[in-house]
């Protein structure tokens, strides 16, 4: 069983992670679900986050204060307790003391993290390289940046469009993200003196939009668009590399709610090809995916019901996502912040009796509290009688 | 007025008053889950109390009369135990329709009194937390409580 336990690290006081296909973390701000799906990566990749750390001049002087400090970033030495800190992954006890006393070097990498910061990815248009960033900021944003600066330098260098692209993504996923990202736009790269960005433009003969006046939407998705691109080369091959888990960070971003059913689409695209996906949320509508996928397939529902959820396309390569999706094992965990616990919510039942469980995380608290209000007015009001 | 005296003067719940919640059908009582039972005020079965005069209706199950330990009057929780699923929001919908029609009729002095119009799941509830359905009970008036009404000693204000 994939299970992350964690002690008393940061906010989490107790905390039991036991992986699906697809992981969803809901909780309010700063309640340690940034500081779980880092410490996932840590447990699958220490020795390729060392060997990054190390080839971009990062050294923690095998003390463990240091490592924390350049992994997760300034600061965050504190969220380490001496004597009181411990964490299992796969059963086993790991020690993060031996972690950051050994310095290892592999290049073999399982988890792909693409963070909630992601928009600091970019900038002017361009992406920015591991060296760009202070020495203090987190692991997670400098090695996503890196990778798209490699993505885009040596697969899109030359110039042209980046979206849409004939051969990447399917022609369904083209025409929704056209429609609810990028409207009659193209992504692409051109040049302003001799500096390569990237700019939106109408066609390729009219004036072209530059970063700082696209949508504050399409500055946060375009830098996830380049983080699927990544996960899903132009080979026949399903996985980039040795990549079998993916950590998504607040998908929901800066997007409206249909663009938000879209990168859902793709997160199940990336289950198809069978990635293990963790993503964290403050969006009802993931939990609302989630909880349409569990009941239709309780219910032996056809795989179009699925597609309609998402209001995409009954087509035959939709319907194999949607057959291949039906298959897995979804997974929600709650990170309570009175208590510092996490909950295994799964279920996702609105009449639970436990009020983290039926309010889905705190999720739905908002609306809940409108109906309550709403309901109560309108039980009590007395129109008069129609003549 | 009390809860009991305008149920007693209501025409059409002649004989229909019962303690507690004897009115209530026996697999129906599960739903409903008093703090204090002693502050029951008695309930009426409207389904059945109307059947004959109203065969045909979208009639309504049950209301439950309670004195809140922060109120001074009594409060009314009408009752409807229904399958929650999509299909059958129309169904509530009418039922909700007919009650509140026969309370400015045939009720008006049930129809005085503080109330919550509530739905409680007989099974799964096959509806999201924030589904636009919920937005169309709250617009008219209709509280979805899951699979069982609890009724607090004292009543949020």
């Amino acid at each position: 069983m994939k299970t992350l336990k964690i002690r008393n690290l940061g906010q989490i006081k107790r905390a039991s992670l036991a992986f699906g296909d697809l992981t969803v973390l809901v909780g309010p701000q700063a309640t340690g679900k940034s500081i779980a799906l880092q410490l996932l990566k840590l447990m699958l990749d220490a020795g390729q986050v060392q060997s990054e750390m190390g080839k971009y001049g990062l050294d923690w002087e095998r003390s463990l204060p240091e490592f924390l400090d350049a992994y997760f970033g300034e600061g965050m030495r504190s969220i380490w307790q001496r004597g009181k800190t411990s964490v299992r992954w796969k059963g086993k006890s790991v020690d993060l003391k031996q972690i950051a006393r050994h310095r290892r070097s592999k290049k073999k990498e399982n988890l792909f993290f693409i963070p909630a910061q992601r928009v600091l990815a970019l900038r002017d248009g361009w992406p920015r390289p591991f060296t760009d960033y202070a020495p203090g900021d987190p692991f997670a944003v400098r090695e996503f940046s890196e990778k798209l600066r490699v993505l885009v330098e040596q697969e899109f260098g030359a110039s042209g469009d980046l979206f849409p692209q004939e051969r990447r993504l399917k022609q369904e996923f083209r025409d929704l993200l056209q429609r609810h990202v990028f409207s009659d736009f193209h992504l692409k790269v051109d040049k302003f003196r001799s500096q390569k960005r990237l700019v939106l433009g109408p066609t390729r003969q009219k004036a072209s939009l530059p970063y700082m006046v696209w949508s504050a939407g399409q500055r946060e998705f375009v830098p996830l668009l380049l983080g699927f691109y990544w996960l899903m080369p132009r080979t026949k091959v399903a996985r980039r590399d040795d990549i079998e888990w993916v950590v998504l960070e607040e998908l929901e971003m800066g997007l409206h709610p249909r663009a938000i059913a879209v990168v859902l689409l793709l997160v199940l695209e990336l289950l198809m090809r069978d990635y293990r996906v963790c993503l964290s949320t403050h969006s009802p509508q993931v939990l609302d995916a989630v909880w349409a996928l569990k009941h239709l397939k309780a219910n032996g529902a056809k795989t179009n019901a699925i597609l309609d959820v998402f209001d995409a396309e009954h087509t035959q390569s939709m319907r194999r996502l949607a057959d291949a999706v039906l298959a897995k094992e979804l997974k929600v965990f709650y990170f309570d912040r009175e208590t510092g616990k996490t909950s295994d919510i799964s279920e996702l039942d609105p009449s639970a009796e436990e009020e983290g469980k039926s309010g889905w995380g705190g999720l739905s608290e908002f609306s809940a509290r409108a109906n309550s209000a709403v309901t109560r007015a309108a039980a009590n009001a007395r129109p008069e009688p129609a003549k | 007025m009390s809860f009991r005296t305008a149920v007693l003067r209501t025409p059409h719940l002649q004989n229909a008053l019962r303690p507690g919640l004897q009115a209530l059908r026996a697999k129906d009582r599960p739903h409903v889950d008093p703090e204090d039972t002693r502050r029951l005020e008695g309930s009426v079965d409207v389904d059945s109390a109307l059947q004959s005069r109203q065969p045909n209706a979208n009639r309504w199950d049950f209301a439950i009369g309670y004195r809140h330990a922060n109120r001074q009057t009594d409060f009314i929780y009408w009752v409807e135990v229904h399958t929650a699923s999509d299909k059958e929001v129309k169904v509530i919908l009418r039922k909700l329709n007919w009650l509140r029609s026969w309370l400015q009729n045939d009720g008006k002095l049930l129809n005085q009194i503080d109330r919550e119009f509530v739905w409680v799941s007989s099974g799964v509830t096959t509806f999201t937390l924030d589904a636009p359905q919920r937005k169309q009970f709250a617009q008219c008036g209709l509280a979805h409580k899951g699979k069982v009404l609890r009724i607090p000693l004292a009543r949020p204000t």
